[in-house]
């Protein structure tokens, strides 16, 4: 987390199931790469990659 | 009554009468005052302001330099205690070449940064072992934004004492212009120590996140010194993809490796993405079209890029990511992020536009790929 002007930003990592398409949000980890396969899907168990690191202010 | 042989009941009975003439003195005071003391006053004022702007410099300094080298302590394997190296890193600095004769100085400027770099990356390579490419790279930022809030501290500081020291107004006055900028700028860079430290994609990351992801499936081949490429093809038109190579903490060398893809095939058309500096009233994450080389920096690597263009013939398009200084150099805003898939479909609209079936295109991701890879 970084914080400026009042502002603390948390990390958010999204990853995409390459098979069924399913889009999530999770708190970043350490190791996470944008473009690097993540942990299996949930739902297909198809191969989960990582297609946007971002960080969402909180108020 | 009588204070030192002064009569005041004779000089108020006197006022009393005339009441212009004390309103007079209130107002002829003041602009005694002003006359000769204005410019103390106001210097008084304004370095009061620099002062603390000082401290929060000094603070930013200390905090981050202090965060570097628990980083070091905690994150990696040293062959013996690396802060009294690390210490004086801090101090480098870089004499800039001599340009009273302009000629040939890009080239004397290129040789002079790439020395430090290399030195410096020498230097750290040492102090550890084991140490990956990525965590070389990251070292190499975080040193980067440390040296560069202590520079900004001793100028700005040198410059405020100077100005007391002589009681000089007008000395103070550049310096009062400058400081909201410097602090801008002080301020992101403190912000970019965690980003750094975690390995997050940071705003600036966006033009090689969009060129990363079409590289996807490609197979890579180094094009320069951390930069690589890869062919694909797009509605009948051959793609050259540039970017740095993630996801090192690095800009990669964009000049080297357009000098590399030309001597295999010249393309028809560059086009560079890039994050820009928002002008105030725009918009974060707008994005803008335009002529010419997107690219940042000292200047050297563009001047390499215009160059070999101009000497092929091959017109250079840019398309830019709108963002504050701030969110440059801190970890990616989900807007930034989000403007990606804009921006792909902005490139390929740029693309069948400016291109005819059968040419090719060179695309080059610009900016610090941390965090991304391709």
């Amino acid at each position: 987390m970084s914080k400026s002007k009042n502002k603390i930003f948390t990390c958010y990592t999204s990853t995409e199931c390459n098979s069924c398409k399913i889009i999530k949000k999770r708190k970043f980890t350490d190791g996470d790469i944008v473009f690097a396969t993540a942990e299996n899907c949930s739902e297909c168990d198809g191969k989960m990659v990582i297609t946007k690191i971002f960080g969402v202010a909180m108020d | 009554m009588e204070i030192l042989g002064y009569n005041f009941d004779e000089f108020l009975a006197w006022v009393g009468e005339d009441t212009d003439t004390l309103m007079m003195l209130i107002w002829i005071l003041p602009v005694i005052i002003f006359v000769f003391y204005g410019q103390r006053i106001q210097l008084m004022i304004s370095s009061n302001e620099i002062k603390k702007d000082i401290g929060k410099l000094d603070e930013y300094t200390t905090s981050t330099k202090k965060d570097f080298l628990n980083y070091v302590k905690n994150n990696l394997t040293s062959k013996s205690d690396p802060s009294k190296k690390l210490d004086s890193f801090f101090d480098y600095f870089t004499i800039m070449p001599v340009d009273m004769d302009p000629n040939g100085i890009i080239t004397k400027i290129n040789h002079l940064i790439r020395s430090r770099e290399d030195f410096i990356r020498l230097q750290i390579n040492g102090m550890f072992s084991n140490l990956s490419s990525v965590e070389l790279s990251k070292l190499q930022n975080l040193l980067e934004i440390v040296t560069t809030l202590q520079l900004f501290h001793k100028h700005t500081r040198h410059l405020y004492l100077t100005a007391k020291k002589q009681k000089n107004f007008p000395l103070i006055l550049p310096l009062q212009m400058m400081i909201p900028f410097i602090m801008e700028e002080a301020l992101a860079l403190k912000d970019a120590m965690p980003a750094i430290k975690n390995g997050q994609p940071i705003g600036d990351g966006i033009g090689p996140m969009i060129v990363g992801q079409m590289m996807l499936g490609t197979t890579k081949e180094s094009a320069a010194f951390e930069t690589v490429w890869s062919k694909t093809t797009f509605e009948d038109r051959e793609l050259f993809l540039m970017k740095a190579e993630g996801p090192n903490a690095t800009v990669g060398r964009p000049g080297d490796g357009l000098e590399k893809i030309i001597s295999i095939k010249k393309p028809d058309l560059v086009i560079m993405i890039d994050a820009s500096l928002k002008l105030e009233g725009e918009d974060s994450a707008s994005i803008a079209k335009g002529f010419g080389a997107a690219i940042g920096g000292i200047g050297t690597e563009r001047f390499k890029i215009e160059e070999i263009a101009t000497k092929n013939n091959i017109p250079i398009l840019a398309l830019v990511v709108k963002q504050s200084i701030h969110e440059a150099i801190t970890l990616m805003t989900e807007d930034i992020a989000n403007s990606a898939k804009t921006v792909k479909d902005e490139l390929h609209q740029m693309i069948r536009e400016n291109t005819t079936s059968g040419q090719s295109v060179l695309v080059i991701g610009v900016g610090n790929t941390i965090g991304v890879s391709q």
